[in-house]
């Protein structure tokens, strides 16, 4: 046990007498104890299990992170220039602090709610923490004791929000080794629709360690559109867990475009509990020079008549290191599921290393499972083709490249984010070097 | 017929291997220490080199935990009761013809169809066949000696060539490898050596037969094919054991090494018993299999079509050090009633312009549980490597399992990696369309099967490939699915 407790280290200077929000209520209170138990006994994943084997924490466990932050306050413009979208509803939190300035929450749709974690308590009492599991040993444990802030989203039900949200995470660098641990909470009541987009920043290279968890909830007909982009600085280590539940012909849709960080860790799992709930679980990730990306996805079929598509592709550059590891699960008496799984990868570089695993346990007879994974390379006839055309070397193998992220960006059906994102992608692609 | 008693009388079909041989043998008490270890040793009069292994196997062992791992679920084993020698008491110093061998031992495969005697000259095929823990009979070693092959027991090999054993022995699988090759490395008794020397075509196919006879015993043994310079071997291996209560261990250890240009094909029927319908008895068949593609342009290629066990535990792998060499994966891995298998295989790609093929297909009635585990690996230096990957599994009842573990792991960014799996059912429409053209359900269902474990049984040596196919129509018979 050595080795784990040795990974523990960065949090070791965190005292039990810290303060967070929520602690005059019980339940909270009980909710973070727990935890606190259950991190202090486990402490941080080591690379003997399983779903650590091919992520070291060894570089993360030498730093030493601070959890008070001096914040520098953004001006509107700077904000409006590092978001995604402008036409849309705006949550902004800069240092793992939510600025109410920043943030374009007034005149929200009727039914909806929008307000940071630390004042929707209430609101979000029946649901936090359902959807994870705190006995998996790590960071979940670590998020729900110490969590500070996060987004809360509620819709009505038979609402349909017009407006894109967008949380923009936002990590200034002006406190160094800053650690923060948000919690999102969105809750869709019975046939609600919304489009939420998750989009983390880090404006210099200094390091930092973001926490973050997302849980949903997605009652009965609910369809939620799920967009995540993780920009975090060179040096960051970002660690997520989305996690939903899904009720009867529920839909979700989530992209999650992976680009910065020094170590990012995504874990993203739906538990689809109610007929005719249905999801699309697409990433995407492009990583360079010492990035090292690891994405685990997990799909739980478990009533009957449930479908699930889901699409990574990874382009691997530099010494980068890539993970993929998807399960896909069809409980007992989940008949007619129909589950597809994909996974490409593309290497454009000597050094870089790919370990992608993806797997199926099924216990009903009656289903349509498949799953499919590739590495390779750019196709020599396609830079031909090309080449013959006029296209010089370069100029081929990114057009190549840039085409092979194209079938995950095509499956984002509104135009605008598609655009938006696409955007970020194509300043982001790797030069290919071979 | 419903579905369901459909099954269930699929779930009758009787195990035809499953009798017991009356037959007097020389057992060792049930028990495991370093005593037995020597025990084993001085029976067959080893050299000193080969009990120092097993020593130093057997102090490794014992440092080791059982792996958990795999997608099975067994009550622990306790290795201080199982009796780790067993072999039918000799009237002389081992037979020197078949006219010596025990009638009773001979009727055994006879039973079992094995072709002992002048019928194994007109089906082309040397036997070793082994009873328990030693070898009993062995054909046509002359002829073969004759070309400079040696096919021999593993106990008469270490005397006559202890320089190959000493040069090849747990070169491929160390003792060090895992906890039930270490077992094995400590105690295993007997099995089959082979070689091929340089420049030469094994002119017949090669067979050794594995029968448990005694109970509460464990069958250890250890096969060694080395492949020299241009040769080729096809190697058959298959196994049964009566029907007992309770549960028998069988952990095998096969090594293959194949030289320059050389090439070895293994194919497998493993047929142990299964245990019965409630999952009492069987045989644990913790196997490690392991092929070193050494030479540039070598190629190993191993079929399996594995029935029997109530465990299968197995995943015989390649490494591909040699520069253009080949490795093939073919498996066919059925489970019935409460069988649980863990099968699949290693690929591990070192040389440049390297090439592997696993093709699996799983088919899981009953309430078993049958997984696909494998791992395709590239090196950093294995430049131009390739690997095609196609697991199928087929379900047959609403109680059975099937799951996929696939693992690749590629740090050279010339390699090209496809992996496919399918899980589906025989479909109604399927069904349908072979009975309205007059096939009763059985037939229909048969020759579905068939079809989906083409590709797999048209690797088999024709000899086996019936049995194979035979096999597999009786476990399976009248699971409409």
């Amino acid at each position: 046990m050595k080795q784990i407790t040795e990974l523990a280290t960065p949090f070791a200077s965190i005292s039990s007498d810290e303060t967070f929000f929520g602690d005059d209520l019980p339940w909270l209170k009980s909710l973070r104890l727990k935890a606190r138990t259950q991190f202090n006994n486990a402490g941080l994943p080591a690379k003997k299990e399983e779903d650590w084997k091919y992520t070291s924490l060894r570089p993360f466990a030498r730093q030493q992170f601070n959890h008070g932050a001096k914040t520098q306050p953004l001006s509107v413009e700077q904000c409006n220039d590092y978001a995604l979208l402008d036409d849309a509803y705006r949550f902004v939190i800069i240092d793992g602090v939510f600025s109410a300035e920043l943030s374009k929450i007034d005149g929200l749709q009727a039914g909806l709610i929008i307000r940071p974690l630390s004042e929707a308590v209430d609101l979000i009492q029946p649901h936090l923490g359902q959807q994870v599991e705190l006995t998996k040993p790590g960071f979940t444990a670590l998020n729900t004791m110490m969590m500070s802030e996060g987004m809360a989203v509620t819709v009505d039900s038979n609402v349909k929000i017009e407006k894109t949200i967008e949380l923009l995470v936002i990590n200034s660098g002006e406190s160094a080794n800053l650690a923060t641990h948000l919690r999102h909470v969105i809750v869709l009541a019975d046939n609600s629709e919304a489009t939420i987009i998750e989009h983390y920043l880090g404006l210099n290279a200094d390091s930092s360690f973001t926490n973050t968890v997302t849980e949903v909830i997605l009652a009965e007909s609910a369809q939620l559109k799920h967009y995540k982009l993780q920009q975090e600085s060179s040096k960051a280590f970002h660690i997520a867990t989305l996690a939903a539940k899904q009720a009867a012909k529920s839909q979700w849709t989530t992209n999650s475009i992976s680009l910065g960080a020094k170590l990012a860790r995504n874990d993203v799992h739906t538990q689809l509990l109610g007929e005719q709930s249905h999801v699309v679980m697409d990433g995407l990730y492009l990583v360079d020079n010492d990035q090292h990306v690891d994405f685990h996805t997990r799909i739980d079929h478990t009533v009957a008549n449930t479908t699930s598509d889901e699409l990574y592709k990874g382009i691997l550059n530099g010494n980068s290191h890539g993970v993929f590891n998807g399960k896909v699960m069809v409980h007992k008496d989940a008949q007619k599921t129909d589950a597809n799984q994909q996974n490409h990868n593309l290497l454009l570089s000597r050094g870089c290393e790919i370990d992608t695993k993806p797997e199926m346990e099924i216990y009903a007879d009656d289903v349509k499972c498949g799953h499919g994974s590739t590495v390779g390379q750019i196709n020599a006839d396609h830079l031909f083709f090309l080449r013959s055309r006029g296209l010089d070397e370069v100029s081929a193998r990114s057009l190549l490249t840039y085409a092979f992220t194209a079938d995950v960006l095509d499956r984002i059906d509104s135009e605008l984010i598609r655009t938006a994102l696409a955007n970020v992608v194509e300043q982001r692609l790797p030069k290919p070097s071979i | 017929m419903s579905e369901q008693e459909q099954i269930n009388e699929v779930l009758a079909t009787d195990y035809q291997a499953g009798f017991v041989t009356d037959i007097e043998s020389d057992t060792f008490p049930p028990g495991l220490s370093e005593e037995t270890v020597r025990k084993i040793s001085r029976m067959k009069d080893e050299p000193e080199f080969l009990l120092e292994w097993r020593l130093k196997a057997y102090h490794h062992w014992l440092t080791l935990e059982t792996p958990e791992w795999a997608h099975v679920n067994y009550p622990e084993i306790d290795y201080q009761a199982i009796s780790y020698y067993s072999a039918p008491k000799k009237k002389t110093d081992g037979p020197k013809s078949l006219d010596e061998v025990d009638p009773e031992l001979l009727r055994t495969y006879e039973k079992l169809g094995v072709p002992l005697d002048e019928r194994a000259r007109l089906a082309g095929v040397a036997v070793d066949a082994v009873f328990d823990s030693v070898s009993v009979a062995n054909t046509f070693q002359d002829k073969l000696a004759e070309d400079g092959i040696i096919f021999m027991p593993f106990s008469k090999a270490v005397h006559a060539h202890p320089e190959l054993i000493k040069k090849y022995l747990g070169s491929v699988v160390s003792y060090k490898d895992n906890f039930y090759a270490a077992l094995n490395s400590a105690l295993f008794s007997d099995g089959s050596f082979v070689y091929i020397p340089k420049g030469t075509r094994c002119p017949m196919e090669l067979s050794t037969y594995f029968r448990i006879n005694a109970a509460n015993t464990g069958q250890f043994e250890r096969t060694l094919i080395i492949a020299d310079d241009d040769a080729y071997v096809s190697y058959l291996e298959g196994c049964t054991a009566p029907m007992r209560d309770e549960n028998q261990l069988h952990a095998a250890v096969v090594e293959l090494v194949a030289h320059d240009r050389a090439e070895i094909k293994y194919s497998t029927v493993q047929n142990w018993y299964p245990g019965d319908e409630n999952g009492v008895g069987g045989i644990f068949n913790f196997v490690t299999k392991r092929a070193a593609c050494r030479g540039v342009s070598s190629k190993v290629s191993w079929t399996q079509v594995e029935t029997g066990s109530a465990i299968t535990w197995k995943y015989p792998s390649i490494i591909l050090q040699g520069d253009n060499s080949t490795g093939e994966f073919y498996s066919v891995a059925v489970t019935n009633n409460m069988q649980q298998a863990d099968t699949g295989t290693k690929m591990i790609h070192l040389g440049k312009n390297t090439s592997s093929t696993i093709i699996s297909k799983g088919i899981a009635a009953g309430r078993s549980q049958n997984s696909y585990r494998g791992l395709v690996r590239v090196g950093p230096n294995a430049e131009n490597a390739r690997n095609y990957t196609e697991c199928d599994s087929l379900l047959m009842g609403d109680q059975c399992g099937a799951h996929t573990f696939p693992y690749i792991e590629v740090k050279n960014p010339t390699a090209q990696i496809e992996h496919e799996a399918s899980t589906s059912k025989i479909s109604e429409d399927q069904l349908f369309y072979c009975k309205q053209r007059g096939l009763d359900a059985d037939d229909a269902v048969s020759m579905i099967v068939n079809g989906f474990c083409k590709e797999v049984m048209r690797q088999l040596p024709m000899e086996f490939a019936v049995e194979a196919q035979n096999l597999l129509s009786l476990s399976l018979e009248g699971s409409v699915g």
